[in-house]
């Protein structure tokens, strides 16, 4: 039992006495305290997509019979670092034909998004960095940020290969985000809010002593929600079988062609930074957050939350690894004409239900 | 002013050298695309205000319905359509002066009507919640207007399709 978020408050509330004692003003002090925080939250976002780059090729490994990392450190462990290293050693190529200020900008725009994303996160008891009212609305909002850092990727490159990609990449999220966003209203019919904070709550208890309160449990909807909201959330991260936009075979590598270096690395950081909030999302959404069903505190809440994350990271890991791409055309008609009437009669039931409930 | 309301100034004051920094770019950038890029994070910053004023649920919707919709959509037709010609061509015709005069006066009037009307009133800058409140009017007071713009966008969607018809199908 190591409840984190206590620990962190009090520390919080420690350093902010200690400073105003020392005769900084209190709003100093505050602004302080939540420059912190924001380190910290920049901090993990920026380290979770090494363990997931380290976990991607492990199983990857295991599942296509490779051998996977071996030689740097044991099991492999600083293969990512040296990953890092190597890219940031890497020259930073600026194309002829390019539009300079775009591409320079291009991966800042793609990343910068996927940090304030995590603010409305619930990490477990007392480590929500904010409870915003509107947190499912404003983390939907802010990640279709990303799609603008791709499209100016595709275009500023002056490539033709990034531009077809970058064209594939935009209707694709722009097509994808719909069905993800109706996925998720029947939750926001049920629990009445869209605090993610107060969603995740709202699925803590069981049902006739055997059955967590979560979401997926929900008769029918639920189960309709949580697969159309995952994979649309595959679709959105640009991940096999919906990585069309960068499609290595067909557009060499898609949007991302032309840029090297540390660059190259925002994009990749964007990309598992969304295969984490996706992951957390959907955990808070559908799988009862912080909740540890029978065992309740037999692990502190934000280990139940992050062991959960990364069982559904796990799922993105193996559809990447056992499912070949889909065609443009194909793709686009999977979202329109299954995903989209799909979700929208699932809203439909969940009013009924809801209607039927509050009688 | 105390240091409370100073803050609030000062972002909005920031937002707004911003806002209009990006919206000259937006006119007077020569490339298409770059204008578009302008327009969207003007249009990012615009739901920065709204924010500030306390309306989270419009800022949200703002960032979401035009950065994140209908922005994607024009560059995406900009992708598609760009002329290697439109980087030389002059950005202004022969009328400029007088659409400079026009946007002028107008901007004169806003703001001395906007002193006028709004004077010494401070925005509570405190993020209120306000999603349950729009609900509400949405689904009550405001249901015949609410639903009557849903038909207004069906018959837009139809219309759209009907126009992308091939030629033989329609017929």
């Amino acid at each position: 039992m190591l409840e984190l978020g206590p620990i962190i408050s009090n520390a919080f509330q420690a350093l902010q006495t200690w400073v105003i004692a020392l005769g900084v003003p209190v709003l100093g002090a505050w602004i302080l305290a939540k420059s912190i925080q924001v380190g910290i939250i920049v901090l993990l976002v920026s380290l979770v997509p090494m363990v997931l780059v380290y976990a991607e090729r492990k199983v990857s490994a295991f599942m296509q019979a490779r051998l996977g990392p071996m030689e740097v450190g044991p099991f492999g462990i600083l293969q990512t670092l040296a990953d890092g290293i190597k890219l940031i050693f890497k020259e930073d190529i600026i194309p002829i034909g390019a539009d300079r200020m775009v591409h320079i900008m291009a991966p800042m725009v793609a990343c910068a998004p996927v940090f304030v994303c995590f603010a409305p996160i619930p990490f477990g008891k007392g480590l929500v960095p904010i409870d915003l009212d509107i947190s499912v609305l404003f983390i939907f909002a802010v990640s279709g940020v990303t799609t603008i850092g791709v499209l100016m990727a595709g275009w500023g490159s002056g490539n033709k290969f990034a531009m077809l990609g970058g064209l594939r990449g935009a209707a694709q999220l722009v097509s994808y985000e719909i069905p993800r966003v109706l996925s998720v209203v029947p939750v926001l019919m049920f629990y009445g809010t869209q605090s993610l904070h107060g969603i995740a709550m709202a699925q803590h208890g069981l049902w006739h002593g055997f059955l967590p309160k979560w979401f997926i449990f929900y008769p029918v909807v639920g189960q309709i929600a949580f697969l159309i909201f995952l994979i649309a959330s595959v679709a959105e991260t640009n991940r096999t079988p919906f990585d069309i936009p960068e499609a290595e075979s067909e557009l060499v590598a898609g949007f991302h062609t032309e840029f090297s270096g540390l660059k190259f690395a925002l994009f990749f950081l964007a990309e598992y930074a969304y295969v984490f909030l996706s992951s957390a999302m959907a955990v808070a959404l559908f799988l009862g957050g912080d909740d540890g069903f029978y065992a309740n505190g037999f692990l502190p809440s934000w280990l139940w939350f992050i062991g959960k994350t990364f069982a559904i990271v796990f799922l993105f890991l193996w559809f990447r690894w056992t499912f070949p791409r889909l065609r443009v055309d194909r793709l686009m008609q999977f979202c329109w004409k299954f995903l989209l009437p799909w979700s929208i009669a699932n809203i439909a039931l969940a009013g009924l239900m809801v209607l039927l409930l509050h009688k | 002013m105390t240091m409370e309301q100073m803050i609030p100034t000062v972002i909005f004051a920031a937002m707004a050298i911003l806002l209009i920094g990006l919206s000259l770019i937006v006119v007077t950038a020569k490339s298409v695309f770059r204008s578009a890029i302008a327009l969207t994070a003007a249009l990012g910053i615009v739901a920065g205000i709204f924010a500030l004023l306390g309306a989270d649920f419009v800022a949200a919707s703002q960032l979401l319905i035009y950065v994140g919709g209908i922005m994607i959509i024009m560059l995406f037709v900009i992708m598609l359509s760009q002329r290697s010609t439109a980087l030389t061509e002059r950005q202004t015709n022969e009328q400029w002066l007088w659409g400079a005069l026009f946007a002028l006066a107008v901007t004169c009037a806003l703001i001395v009507q906007f002193r006028a009307v709004y004077r010494g009133v401070f925005a509570t800058s405190v993020p209120t919640p306000t999603s349950v409140a729009i609900g509400r009017l949405l689904l009550g007071d405001m249901i015949v207007p609410f639903e009557a713009i849903s038909l207004v966008l069906l018959a837009a969607l139809v219309g759209a399709v009907y126009f992308g018809l091939d030629y033989e199908e329609k017929l």
